[in-house]
This record gives structure tokens, sequence and C-alpha cells, in this order.
């Protein structure tokens, strides 16, 4: 029933808003960029929208629960990633006239290669990102309604695939924006409702943790996964339907789907890789989610894989080509900022109180589920059921906008990139990737989503923020240097993914490296790009392309230009002309 | 919105065949006038120096404020409203600074632009 009542309204809500977008659209433009005629103040709203994924509505408090305040990291890089965006990106991307990043990696070093290659990085990206949006929309609709997986996933699918088929970006952008609002209402006010409902015993364990050793009540604790618990004693419990159940000491494997209801005063089982929430580790400000005891290390790889990779997000980045010019592009990102700030102040709420109510979370490995987990802890009457409802909308919310940019760059790669084609054909890649993806859904229940979309940002940091941010900067940027590196980016990555999947157990700040791979694999992608261009000669216009990304667009064409006569022949407009003025300034 | 937009009339047939031709279209090498290319590389300059201040400004503060927190464990014990002064720092100085930097930076660069 909460299912219902939750995602309901916003699926229709989100078909109604994306209804009233649809409007004429006759142009591959029209349906990639909006025809670029949106606002700052509702760009930014629906990039913030966009952006506020399950990872930040539902990730993140529950990072806390599992690995301890230092998970507050992850929301400042996610923010600071709209800082650099600002400071190195917006303006001068949106002004290079393209419409996604391949685009703007042609218009830039007019290399046909490049462009199929970044459009292949682009579905990588896309993919690592989006099969873990239908996942969760997926589990937690199967949580919430006891209904079979797949519902979730296929609701999802068909609500982002008519909504985007339909309306293209214009539909998404006032859905994003409209959602973000949402969100951020259905974030706000149920954490304030917790705050004072839970009673002054609950608040003062929430900032004096104590570690989670022992059971302080009888807790059923639901295994959706394998999970092999150390016991340090045996331990009598019971299983979900009430017969008793005995666990020796040592390690025990307890079965998927099963239920083990653990006795009050029981000590707390410990779990391979994982430490209990609240002990000294725990509660330090720093970020050591491997205990490799290298915490600043670990803060660092975090803060450098967030904050680069959301510079090279496509989906992002699309959103900027949306602005009507370079000073929009640019303003969205200050006020992105302003935006999510204001949303990032509340998920350590969640988190710290999650610690107290559903400490539990962390055994079976669900600490996903915790945000949607606290309203029953603290009201088992209607009133909770309510906010239980309001947070799954706003979960639901946060899938749905993140997958209908996403949908929209796999879109764009695939018919305008890599095989262009006319506007139906986009319609229908919209329709046939969304199937694509609920394929890939349906087995990767499994899969961690919060390693998914960390390795997204990883690609997205080590390939595209250092082709963009060299190729707006450096004029000597060369087109083999820029394939060389995105592959450089992309293998390195690639590598880290294998070696953390297949690779033997490593220990100590290895394994923070190999988990968290930014640190090294960004500078090394950054250095081949400058190296192998530095063995290669840029074009000779290829000056005069970087610095017209830099240029005011003029609105007042023909104004201020009183020596041009007004035919395209007008000698001092070839690029002969100002090669040579920037031969004297240049120097 | 631009005040000026020029539109351009034709056909919706004929506008469908552009559409479906465009990237078909040939890359050309940009073009700027001479006038357009000193003062590209005047705001480029200026841009880039502003870039490298605000941007080590950010890695600064992300980059320096776990390193306070590592050096300075006693801020666990220090409470500001009960709240452990190390958990308020992770979020009651970075967002601020952020929205200050980010606004700081917008101005500087919308400054720059302008100077023509």
């Amino acid at each position: 029933m909460i299912a219902v009542f939750a995602v309901a309204p916003v699926v229709l809500l989100t078909l109604l808003v994306g209804l009233r977008g649809v409007a004429a659209i006759r142009t591959t433009s029209d349906f990639l960029v909006a025809s670029r005629r949106v606002s700052p103040l509702l760009n930014s709203a629906a990039v913030s929208g966009e952006y506020l994924s399950a990872a930040s509505f539902l990730g993140v408090a529950g990072l806390v629960v599992k690995d301890g305040m230092g998970a507050l990291w992850y929301p400042v890089g996610f923010t600071a990633g709209y800082v650099a965006m600002l400071v190195l990106v917006a303006a001068p991307m949106r002004r290079s006239g393209a419409v996604t990043v391949p685009d703007f990696a042609e218009a830039r070093l007019a290399s046909t290669p490049l462009r199929k290659l970044a459009a292949v990085t682009v579905l990588v990206i896309a993919g690592l990102y989006l099969v873990p949006q239908f996942r969760t929309a997926g589990l937690v609709l199967s949580v919430v309604s006891d209904g079979p997986y797949w519902v979730g996933v296929v609701i999802a699918a068909v609500v982002v695939s008519v909504t985007l088929a339909v309306g293209g970006m214009r539909a998404a952008t006032y859905v994003q924006a409209f959602q973000f609002c949402f969100k951020l209402v259905l974030f706000i006010v149920p954490a304030i409702w917790l705050l004072l409902q839970v009673g002054p015993q609950v608040r003062h364990e929430a900032v004096h943790p104590v570690e989670f050793t022992h059971f302080t009540r009888e807790t059923p604790v639901d295994f959706g996964l394998e999970v092999t618990l150390l016991l340090d004693e045996p331990l009598t419990a019971r299983t979900g339907d009430g017969a008793p159940l005995d666990i020796p000491a040592g390690e025990y494997r307890v079965a998927e789907g099963s239920t083990v209801v653990f006795p009050a005063g029981a000590p707390v089982p410990g779990i391979r890789g994982g430490a209990a929430p609240g002990g000294p580790d725990w509660q330090r400000p720093l970020l050591d989610p491997s205990h490799a005891g290298h915490p600043l290390l670990g803060t660092w790889a975090v803060l450098i894989a967030t904050m680069l990779g959301t510079m090279g997000l496509p989906h992002v980045l699309m959103r900027f080509h949306t602005s009507p010019d370079g000073r929009a592009a640019r303003r969205t990102a200050a006020i992105t900022v302003g935006l999510l700030s204001v949303f990032y102040l509340f998920p350590g709420i969640y988190g710290t109180l999650a610690k107290v109510l559903v400490p539990q979370l962390y055994l079976s490995g669900a600490t996903d589920t915790a945000v949607v987990a606290l309203p029953s802890q603290v009201d088992a009457g209607p009133t909770g059921t309510v906010f239980t409802a309001l947070l799954t909308a706003g979960a639901f919310a946060a899938f749905l906008a993140t997958s209908l940019g996403l949908l929209l760059v796999v879109a764009g790669a695939i018919s305008h990139d890599l095989v262009p084609g006319g506007l139906a054909r986009l319609r229908f890649t919209v329709v046939a990737a969304a199937a694509v993806v609920v394929l890939l859904a349906l087995p990767s229940a499994r899969l961690d989503a919060g390693v998914l979309v960390t390795w997204g940002f990883t690609v997205a940091a080590s390939t595209f923020c250092p082709l963009l941010v060299l190729g707006i900067w450096w004029p000597r940027l060369t087109a083999a240097g820029a394939i060389a590196g995105v592959a450089a980016g992309l293998a390195a990555t690639a590598g880290a993914i294998v070696a953390t999947l297949l690779g033997p157990p490593v220990s100590g700040w290895p394994a923070i490296l190999i988990a968290q791979p930014a640190p090294w694999s960004v500078p090394l992608a950054f250095a081949t790009m400058v190296v192998v261009s530095l063995f290669g000669r840029p074009p000779a216009w290829s000056q005069a392309a970087m610095l017209r990304l830099h240029l005011r667009e003029r609105h007042d064409l023909g104004a201020g230009r009183g020596a041009d006569p007004g035919h395209s022949s007008f000698s001092a407009r070839r690029s002969s002309a100002a090669r040579r003025i920037l031969r004297r300034l240049g120097r | 919105m631009s005040p000026h937009r020029r539109v351009a009339v034709t056909s919706p047939q004929t506008r469908l065949a552009h559409a479906r031709r465009r990237h078909r279209t040939a890359w050309r090498p940009p073009t700027m006038d001479p006038a357009e290319v000193r003062q590209a590389l005047r705001v480029y300059r200026a841009q880039r120096a502003r870039a490298v201040a605000a941007l080590g400004t950010l890695f600064g503060l992300l980059l320096g404020l776990p390193v306070l927190l590592w050096l300075t464990p006693g801020w666990d014990e220090v409470r500001v409203l009960g709240i452990p002064l190390s958990w308020i720092a992770i979020v009651a100085i970075p967002f601020p600074a952020m929205v200050v930097l980010s606004h700081w930076q917008l101005r500087r660069a919308e400054r720059a632009e302008d100077t023509e």
C-alpha cells in the first residue's frame, strides 16, 4: 500500500509535468538541448534535481552508518565539482556551440575518431551510473510493497522513456526542476520531524555514539544477500518463523533471503571487511572505508574522485548546453552550488539517527535503506507510515530525475555521435536504450550501487575532466594527445576495476589506490595528453579555436563591426589574418 | 534569451531538410576578426589568472581541512551545542565557503569579460 501512495503520485506528476514541457520539436538540437532557452535559475534547479540521485538521497546516510562520519566528505566533493565546473568549464564549453561532450571534442579538435571514442566513454559512464539507478528503484519498491523486483525496474523504465521520447530535453528540464523542489521538501521535512519525534535520549545518543557491540532489544535482521558472520561465542537466535537457530562460534554463513532474530543483550557478530558502527574510527571525521590505516589518503581520494568526476559527468555537462549563452551557463553552476549546499546539510542528520535506531543494517549490508527505515522506528502508527511513504516518494523521484538525464545522453551518444541520424531515430534510441538497461538491471540486484556509481565518477574524472580542462585552457592540445589521454584514463580505471574484482587482496595504501584510483589515474590522463600533444604539432587554427571559447557571444550582430562590409569573404576574417595577429601578440 | 533573435523564415520542409543534413556538413576552421583575437587573448589571460586563484583556494580548502582535522583529534571532544566540533567542521565550513567562493568567482569572471 505504501508503495502505491508513494510512487503513483510521483509517476503521475512526472508524466504531467513532462507533458507540459512537450513543445514542437523539429531538430536534434530541440530534442537534446531544449533549443538552448533554459534560464539559469530553472536550469540550476534541473541540474540539482538530476544530480541528487539515489546515491545522495539514500546513499550518503547509509554510508555514514557503514563507514562513519567521514562519509560526509562525499557530499562536499559532489558540491565542489560544481565550483570547479564554474571556474574551468561551464562558460567556455557552452560557447563551443556543441550539443554533447563528443560534439565539443570535435568542435575543438576536429577529429572524428576522438568523437567516437568520447561517445563510447559516454556510454561506459552512463551505463555504470544508470544500471544502479534502475536497480535501486526496483529494490526500494520491492522492499516497501513486497512485490517482485522486476516490477519496480520496469515501472521506472517506462516512465522515464515515455517522458523522454515524447518531450526530449525540454520535458526532462521541467521534470528535473520540479523534482528538485519535491526532493528538497521530502528530505528536509521528515528530517525535522524525526529530530523532534525521537526524544532527548536518542538525540543524546546520536551525538555521543557508543560502539554497536550488543543488541539493546530483540532485533530481526533481513539478509537480502548472503553474508558471512564472525562470532566469538556460540549464540542462540531465532529464524524468521520463530524456530530456534543455534549459531556456532567462528564463521557462520547466512543464506540469501533469510531472516535472523537476535535476542536482546546478545553480542553483535562481526562481518568481514567491516567494523561495527560507533567505534572510535567511526567517530573520526575522516574516511577510511577499507580500514587501511590511512584516513587522510582515503579522504583525499574520495574528494578528488567526486570533485573531478562531477566535472566530467556527461549528463550534467549536457544540461549546461541548454543555457542560452556562456554567462547563463556559468550562473547556472553558481546557483547550483547554493542549491546543493542546502540539500547536503541534512544527510548527516539521517546518518547519525540511523546509527542509533537501525545500526543492525550494517550486518546485512542494506544500509542504503536506512533513510526509509527510520520513520517506522520512531512512530509505529499511521504518522510513521506517512513519513515512510514521503521518503519513498522522494527516493523514487531521485531515480527518475537522474535516469532521465542519463538516458538522454545515451541516446545522444548513440544517434547523434556514433551513428548520426534524425529525430525519429533519437526517440527510438531512447526507448531501445531503456530496454537494454532494464535487461542489464534485472540480473544485477546483488550489485553494490555505491561501488558502480563511484566507478562511473572515476571514469568521468580520468577521461572527460582532462579533455575539457586542457581543451579549454591549453592551445597546444592535439587530437592525438586527447585520444591517447582519454584511452589511458579508460584503461587505467578499467584495470583498477578488474583488479578490485579479481585481483589478490591487498592492504594498506595500495588498497585505497586500487579501490579509488582517481588520485593517480587523473594525473596519468593529464600527463598522457600533455606529453603526446607536445610530440605533435597543433594545427594552425587551434589557437583561434581555443580563444573563441573565451570570447563573449555577440548578441548585437552587425553593431560594433563597422569595418566589416557584411559578406563572408571579408579578408580580415580569414583564419590566416587571425593567425598573423596571434603571432604578434602571442610572444 | 537575446533581445534580437534572428529567425530564418523558411518553409517547414526546408527546415526539416536543413535539420537532417546539418550533421553532415564539413568541419570548418573557426574564423575571428583581428579585433576579436586581441580581445579574446586579453580575456583568456585574465580568466586564466582568476581561475588559477579560485582553483587554488578551492583545493587548499578541501584538501587542507582533512589535514587540519587529522592533526587535531582533540576537536572530537570539544562540543558545541552537544555536537562534536569536528563533525560540525565537515558540514559548516566547506558548504558556506564554497557558496561564497563560487559567487566571488562568478562576479570576477563576468567583470573580466565586461572590460572591453
